[in-house]
């Protein structure tokens, strides 16, 4: 494609504005909380220990069960070039697409968390879509390798528990791919200064020239439905039902911070500390706090509508 | 030839002829004459029925033949035949000269001569023979006339230096300067290259009625023998900055038939585009099309030009200045989604670098409750759709998405309806699940304005049929501005083919009478044709159908760059067509934008109020800037001729550019403003098809009574107005008895009477 046409090329490296950024090296990551809590800080140690001892037995990286990614669902897809299984085309307008990537380990919970509360996060947040927008949503969950050529026919996309992420050289590059082409990356649902750590240096390999950035809550993401003039913690289904505490790990604080391009678009928006999915998965529950199930479901309108609208 | 011959046999030409009257003057009884005819007859026939010798009935029949025929001749010239006819009374009449004074008579096509050769020889002096000739029969009156007709009282004042030809202005001025005087005519000497926007139809009828004949002297050539000439320049008057314009270019040409030759476009002097043109056959035109970007703001004078060529007879033809203003301005687009889609996003996008284009978004979210985007006012569409006429027509553009028609109150389709008919907007509707048939929309005044037709919805188990279209431009579309998505015409061809598909909901594959499909879309299977973007002019405005869901599609897919912008350039060239020519309230004009120093400026302003009624009670004054900075002002008025039309004249008297700023109010409230512009120069306007154009002068004389002439007939020019003009006449008759034909013919019978004889050995 010619470059004479005097608009400007995407991507180019350059500063996204003012907001506080966050230091990609561990080393100058706060410790203090780790000190305070020494029991956290043994466990943690202890975690640390296994999974070195199991990724040094097991290997570095685990690819993703492909068995597993088999969406529900799929469809066979026409493209021009041939016809291969894919996902679904019809005349819906939006798909509930998760992410699925390569993580550290095998198993779920040490490997790829990708399917974590799938499918029924997805289904259930879909019938609250259905029922509260005007929104023509595909009805069933949806997943997509990052790798996938056809990840791009599908600009929302939704990864948690990403603090295990460890992407390969070909998902790193769809995903730069999908990212620059103007796809919108939803990330959730992981704690802690070490997944943090881990999700930013997967992220960084992505997207290295731009920074992560916070989003306060009068950033116009918190009020395209409904108005969120508050960033709660979201806790996990077994902390929300028996009324404890909503942090995990050293995850105190939710935190909303996002990527912008440099037109100042959202590429990421980074929901850290807090856990959506899992209000999406357990709202059903007559024990799971209504408080935290609203609010999810308000988050993810209110990430859908920015998302196809900015 | 022809009437040197006629007059030789005949004595007078073929003009006195039909000018006069033929009778009989002999001072003799007709009966006595018929009687001297008879008795000679008599007398021949009884002779040859008693000769007697060798000589048969048949020779004497013949040579009986002959005799009365000779006794006929001399009979007819003793009737005296004579013509009767008027004729001018020498020294009594006027005749009005009207000697062309424009540039084009410095065209050297005859004789390697300059056209204003023939004034210098015929009127040059008191001595010239045409001018002599005519001045001993008439009071000569001269005239010169270009743009503007003026008295001439010395010959020497002829310039050739004006830079457009009004005949119909001259012959008016004339007639008027010469009323009430005996007028036997006008002669007008000119090449006829009448490059004015008068109609002649109006003059010709006034001097017909008036009994005023027109003698017109052509010259110069009907045809060149090798020119080129930029024949016509297509380009709008004012576009946005940054439009990429695409602006066909008409080369006319006699003797370069095959020859290439090179295109040139200048923004005041920067090249922004070249185009190499193999010329066709000799004679027919070559049509160019070349495409600019226009992105300098304010009014440019953009120049087209070929270069000269070998033996090239006119030049200046080679080059035209176009004037186009570029506006620098946001214009404003309400882009209304029923329900959140992708295309929001992509199409904001797309658009959001181009600082003329503000697309306002007002997105439904749920029911009642929308998202407002790129509004200006935090109060603006706080309702959700406009519920006036003066909120809607604020834009200039409107784009429905997917919202179903009975989200709309009657009123509220009726207004959209008024935005394209009245207002004069552009207005856009995507395919979607509730667009179209499929949003109900058959039957409602929107469906009137669009330039496709509906018919029933087309339902698949309840649900709309959901196809995938490969997409291609007609040809139409394959040369239209907007679906431009490359650099050049069949790089953007090229892409078109590679593009993946995409999907529609609506299945359209009618347009209406009127209408124009600039993109298609053909399913899996090759077949099922349907239409992807068709559009019409619809009252003051247009509308566009655009029935597929996922225009993103060309940005998203797998198959598409991440940097590619054809998704970027489709709808950012889309929106500012949508969105081009559509007016504001007050609308200032000129009838011409370029003009010589002091040729009136004839300036045009319509006003609307904000619902676009016309008004017609309201000020409208103009500021005018010349180009030194001079500041007048004209008062404007309604024309009464049409509602909200408004106009003012100001003259020019400085070359260069002039600004001319409009304000209209009411009750002193601004209605509205808005700019125009005139170029006041000297131009080559009388170079463009300046070949001579005899049928215009031959209808110019036929018209009004009068007679058409070259340089090589005009000699018996003033003969012929002693007898055709009006004014004061005289009867006057011309004998006809000694017309050589005549003795001609009476030899001839005498002789073929003696020469049967010598034939027939008789006596």
């Amino acid at each position: 494609m010619a470059r004479s046409t005097g608009i400007r090329r995407r991507n180019a490296p350059g500063d996204c504005g003012t907001l506080p950024t966050y230091p990609s090296s561990w080393w100058s990551l706060p410790l203090r909380p780790f000190i305070r809590h020494r029991v956290a800080l043994a466990v943690g140690i202890l975690a640390t220990g296994l999974w070195l001892g199991e990724a040094l037995l097991q290997g570095q990286r685990v690819d993703v069960d492909v068995r597993i990614a088999q969406p529900a669902g799929a469809q066979p897809v026409r493209t021009r070039a041939d016809a291969t299984l894919q996902h679904p085309v019809g005349p819906w307008e939006f798909y509930f697409t998760r992410a699925i990537y390569s993580g550290n380990g095998r198993g779920r919970r040490w490997g790829s968390r990708w399917a974590t509360d799938y499918p029924k996060a997805d289904l259930q947040f879909i019938s609250i879509l259905q029922r509260v927008t005007r929104l023509g949503v595909y009805e069933s969950e949806n997943a997509i390798r990052l790798d996938d050529p056809n990840l791009r026919r599908f600009p929302f996309l939704y990864a948690l528990e990403v603090g295990s992420m460890a992407m390969s050289e070909k998902e790193v590059a769809g995903l730069r791919s999908y990212l620059d082409a103007g796809g919108f990356l939803l990330v959730d649902d992981f704690w802690g200064t070490w997944e943090w750590q881990n999700f930013e240096m997967e992220i960084r390999r992505v997207l290295p020239e731009y920074p992560i950035v916070d989003v306060p809550v009068d950033h116009p993401v918190f009020h395209t439905v409904y108005e969120i003039n508050e960033v709660l913690q979201v806790p996990a289904v077994n902390n929300a039902v028996y009324g404890g505490r909503t942090w995990e790990r050293d995850g105190y604080v939710p935190e909303t911070r996002a990527i912008f391009d440099e037109d100042g678009r959202m590429m990421v928006m980074i929901n850290w500390n807090t856990d959506l999915g899992d209000a999406w998965e357990w709202a059903d529950n007559p024990y799971y706090p209504l408080k935290f199930s609203t609010y999810a479901f308000q988050m993810g309108v209110n990430y859908i509508v920015y998302a196809m609208t900015h | 030839m022809f009437d040197r011959l006629f007059e030789l046999l005949f004595k007078y030409r073929p003009l006195v002829f039909d000018q006069g009257d033929f009778v009989f003057a002999s001072p003799w009884s007709y009966l006595l004459l018929i009687a001297v005819l008879g008795a000679g007859a008599a007398a021949t026939l009884t002779t040859y029925a008693q000769a007697r010798g060798k000589s048969t009935p048949l020779d004497r029949g013949v040579l009986a033949a002959l005799r009365i025929a000779a006794l006929a001749v001399v009979v007819f010239c003793l009737f005296r035949p004579v013509l009767v006819l008027s004729s001018i009374v020498p020294q009594q009449n006027f005749l009005g000269v009207l000697i062309d004074d424009s540039r084009s008579m410095e065209i050297a096509d005859r004789d390697d001569e300059p056209r204003r050769a023939f004034v210098d020889a015929s009127f040059g002096t008191e001595e010239s023979v045409l001018r002599s000739a005519l001045a001993e029969r008439f009071a000569l009156r001269f005239f010169r006339f270009s743009s503007a007709t003026e008295r001439l009282t010395d010959l020497g004042e002829l310039g050739y230096a004006g830079s457009r030809t009004d005949l119909g202005q001259a012959l008016d001025r004339a007639r008027d300067e010469l009323t009430g005087v005996p007028l036997s005519g006008l002669v007008v000497i000119s090449d006829g290259a009448d490059n004015s926007e008068s109609v002649l139809t109006e003059s010709l009828r006034g001097l017909g009625a008036d009994g005023v004949p027109v003698y017109t002297v052509g010259l110069g050539r009907e045809a060149f023998d090798r020119d080129i000439q930029l024949s016509r320049v297509e380009t709008p008057r004012s576009v946005l900055q940054g439009t990429s314009m695409v602006v066909d270019v008409v080369i006319g040409q006699v003797g370069y038939a095959g020859d290439s030759i090179t295109l040139q476009i200048e923004d005041e002097g920067r090249i922004v585009s070249t185009e190499a043109v193999t010329l066709p056959a000799n004679g027919e035109p070559a049509t160019a099309r070349v495409r600019f970007t226009a992105t300098e703001p304010g009014p440019r004078i953009f120049r087209f030009s070929v270069p000269p060529q070998p033996d090239e007879m006119v030049t200046q033809n080679n080059v035209r200045d176009v004037l186009v203003v570029v506006e620098d301005r946001r214009e404003k687009i309400l882009y209304f989604e029923g329900e959140p889609r992708f295309e929001v996003k992509f199409i904001r996008r797309a658009v959001a670098d181009d600082e003329n284009l503000q697309v306002v978004v007002l997105q439904r979210t749920a029911d009642n409750k929308y998202l407002r985007l790129d509004v200006d006012d935090a109060d603006d569409l706080l309702g959700g759709f406009p519920k006036t006429r003066e909120e809607l027509f604020q834009y200039r553009g409107l784009i429905l998405g997917s919202v179903e028609a009975n989200y709309f109150t009657p009123d509220q389709l009726r207004m959209i309806a008024d935005f394209v008919n009245q207002r004069g907007g552009g207005f856009l509707m995507l395919g979607g699940r509730s667009a179209f048939a499929e949003g109900g929309y058959a039957g409602t005044p929107i469906a009137d304005i669009l330039p496709v037709v509906m018919g029933e919805p087309t339902l698949v188990d309840g649900k709309p049929m959901f196809t995938e279209l490969m997409v291609s431009p007609t040809r139409a579309g394959e040369t239209h501005a907007a679906m431009q998505v490359a650099d050049t015409e069949e790089e953007s061809g090229e892409r078109w083919k590679n593009l993946p598909a995409v999907s529609s909901l609506n299945p359209i594959s009618e347009i209406k009478p009127g209408a124009t499909t600039l993109l298609t879309g053909t399913g899996a299977g090759g077949s099922d044709e349907r239409i992807v973007l068709a559009f019409q002019r619809y009252g003051a405005g247009k509308t566009l159908a655009l029935p597929i869901q996922d225009s993103w599609m060309w940005q998203m897919h797998a198959d598409i760059e991440p940097d590619d912008l054809t998704h970027e350039l489709f709808w950012r060239r889309l929106l500012r067509w949508l969105v081009d020519g559509v007016p504001d309230q007050v609308v200032a004009s000129v009838r011409r934008d370029r003009v010589e120093p002091n040729e009136p400026v004839e300036l045009l302003t319509e006003v609307v109020d904000g619902a676009y009624l016309e008004m017609n009670n309201s000020r409208v004054n103009a500021e005018v800037t010349s180009p030194s900075g001079g500041f007048t002002e004209v008062e404007l008025d309604w024309t009464t001729e049409r509602d909200g039309e408004h106009e003012g004249l100001f003259t020019p008297r400085e070359e260069g550019l002039y600004e001319i700023r409009v304000e209209a109010t009411s009750e002193d409230e601004l209605i509205g403003s808005d700019m125009a512009y005139v170029f006041a120069a000297a131009s080559d306007d009388e170079f463009f098809d300046s070949a001579m154009r005899a049928p215009l002068l031959r209808r110019i004389a036929d018209e009004t009574g009068g007679q058409s002439y070259t340089v090589d007939t005009v000699a018996s020019l003033p003969e012929d107005i002693a007898y055709t003009g009006a004014g004061v006449t005289v009867v006057e008759e011309l004998e006809l008895w000694d017309m050589p034909a005549l003795l001609f013919l009476l030899l001839a019978l005498v002789g073929g009477e003696w020469g049967y004889r010598r034939v027939r050995g008789l006596a």
